[in-house]
């Protein structure tokens, strides 16, 4: 009966993330206007905002399952920070391709070594080694430990991360005068805000859709895995 | 490229990756779904049998 | 102070054992030098250029040997389980992180003693005086480097492949201190002083300081029977 009623909940999470997805693509393609500067281009924002801060969320679940695991040992703790790591590289690496096609048009390039733009790489990089390390260790518990170990180190790491790759261009160059992500709040269209508004509500309802679905796989695996074992015994 | 070009490029690339990306979970899922499925009923019968 | 005392005979330990062998030292002395000829044959740096690449090139080369010191770091208790030993006795895991972390560091501070005078050397550098402000650099930032690095050499002790897995998990973590040191040195380098670096030795090491904690908290999870 539980598991009926878990199913069911699912289905309307991944119905109600279909829905906002849907409206908020309407919204940000067809209501909202083009930017005054940028023109249409600048509807990547409305991709761009939400991805990256959903990977944001991801790594700090990623810390928060990991310092629990540390802390209490209980396999549901690692299962949330290996779920949570797998889809935040999917988004992280979703943003990295958005900005790449959005700088194209707006700085000419289709890279540019934008403290922005190099943090999201550098955080690609430490959690795509998460993952890597997890898959090369044989022992369960043990490569659920040295995860946790790199989930709440990658996680401490990012500010002096951010930090330095801020001042390392911004010591260097002057800072890009359209930045993407710095759109003119000041004379921003209300339109706008609410199509940022609904496609990030889109991405997070969608995010949880996933990672619940991603959660529940690693859970049955689990569970796979100590039947085997309680048979073999 | 156009305006358009760029912003459905970078919209295609991101929704079709998330949706490769739904469909491959969703298929690991049944998979492993089915295969518990298949270890709980050789379980309940082999203790079955055990009676 | 327990700690600091056990810390201290498992270092002695550690470098013992390096004494009587000398396998680290000697091949990451080698590796460091050739990598200096390396760089002076891919690059052939004009005279006026050399300075300013200087800061660049001896990290790198600081990079790699540290990380081939870091593969090598828990090899003697692997061999023939002493890792387990080590472990049954009643030592505290944080000072087994401390000493693991000195050993590395007095270990790559002596090829570094070597190798940057003798890059001055071979690359005709005349900045002499300038040499112990970026020692001092340097010294923070092989801190930051040896603590982050025993973390990740001891997460990837138990991994396949693990030689080829520890570069991939400890560079990107390693960023702020290899953006911090090179800047530095170049500013040390250019000015001739510290100046407009200070922010810099303050993030690296405030680096030291957070990584240098959360080992001593931390490393008795990571390093279990």
């Amino acid at each position: 009966m539980a598991q009926v009623a878990i199913k069911k909940r699912k289905g309307i999470l991944g119905a109600l993330a279909f829905v906002a997805v849907v409206i908020g693509l309407f919204w940000s393609l067809v209501i909202a206007p083009p930017d005054a500067y940028q023109g249409d281009v600048q509807r990547i924002m409305y991709l761009h905002l939400p991805s990256i801060l959903t990977a944001y969320l991801s790594y700090f679940l990623v810390f928060i399952g990991s310092g629990m695991y540390l802390w209490k040992r209980e396999k549901r703790d690692d299962l949330l920070a290996h779920s949570a790591a797998e889809i935040g590289v999917l988004f992280t690496a979703l943003t990295i391709i958005e900005g790449s096609i959005w700088g194209r048009p707006t700085w000419g390039v289709w890279w540019t070594w934008d403290a922005r733009l190099t943090l999201t790489a550098i955080l690609l990089l430490i959690y795509v080694g998460y993952l890597m390390l997890r898959s090369l260790i044989e022992d369960e518990n043990r490569a659920a430990s040295a995860a946790a170990v790199l989930g709440i180190i990658g996680f401490l790491d990012i500010p002096l991360i951010h930090m330095s790759v801020y001042w390392w261009r911004t010591l260097h160059q002057p800072p890009s005068i359209l930045r993407p992500d710095k759109a003119p709040w000041e004379n921003v269209h209300p339109a706008m805000l609410t199509a940022l508004a609904i496609s990030f509500v889109g991405f997070l309802l969608l995010y949880f859709y996933l990672l619940s679905m991603r959660y529940r796989l690693g859970e049955m695996r689990e569970e796979i895995r100590a039947r085997r074992l309680d048979r073999g015994a | 490229m156009s305006a358009w070009g760029f912003v459905s490029l970078a919209y295609g690339i991101v929704w079709g990756s998330i949706l490769v990306y739904l469909i491959l979970l969703k298929r690991r899922y049944a998979s492993t779904a089915a295969d518990l499925d298949a270890l709980r009923s050789t379980e309940a019968t082999s203790s079955d049998a055990k009676k | 102070m327990a700690l600091l005392r056990e810390s201290y005979l498992l270092l002695w330990k550690d470098l013992l054992l390096e004494l009587r062998q000398r396998d680290s030292l000697l091949t990451m002395f080698f590796f460091g030098t050739l990598l200096l000829f390396v760089f002076h044959f891919s690059f052939d740096p004009a005279p006026e250029k050399v300075a300013e690449m200087a800061p660049a090139l001896l990290w790198l080369a600081f990079l790699f040997t540290g990380t081939l010191g870091l593969a090598q770091l828990f090899q003697p208790e692997r061999e023939n389980h002493c890792l387990d030993a080590l472990l049954l006795s009643p030592v505290d895991r944080g000072a087994l992180f401390l000493a693991k972390s000195c050993f590395n560091l007095v270990l790559m501070i002596v090829v570094e003693i070597v190798v940057i005078p003798l890059f001055w050397i071979l690359f005709n550098l005349r900045s002499w005086n300038l040499l112990p402000q970026l020692f001092l650099v340097t010294l923070l930032g092989t801190i930051g480097f040896c603590v982050l690095g025993t973390i990740a050499s001891a997460i990837t002790l138990r991994a396949r492949a693990r030689e080829l897995l520890l570069p991939l998990v400890l560079f990107p973590l390693m960023i702020p201190v290899i953006l911090a040191t090179i800047r530095c040195m170049e500013n040390v380098l250019r000015t001739g002083e510290f100046g407009d670096a200070i922010p810099w030795l303050r993030l690296l090491l405030s680096f030291d300081v957070i990584f240098l904690t959360v080992g001593v908290l931390i490393f008795d999870r990571v390093i279990e029977n």
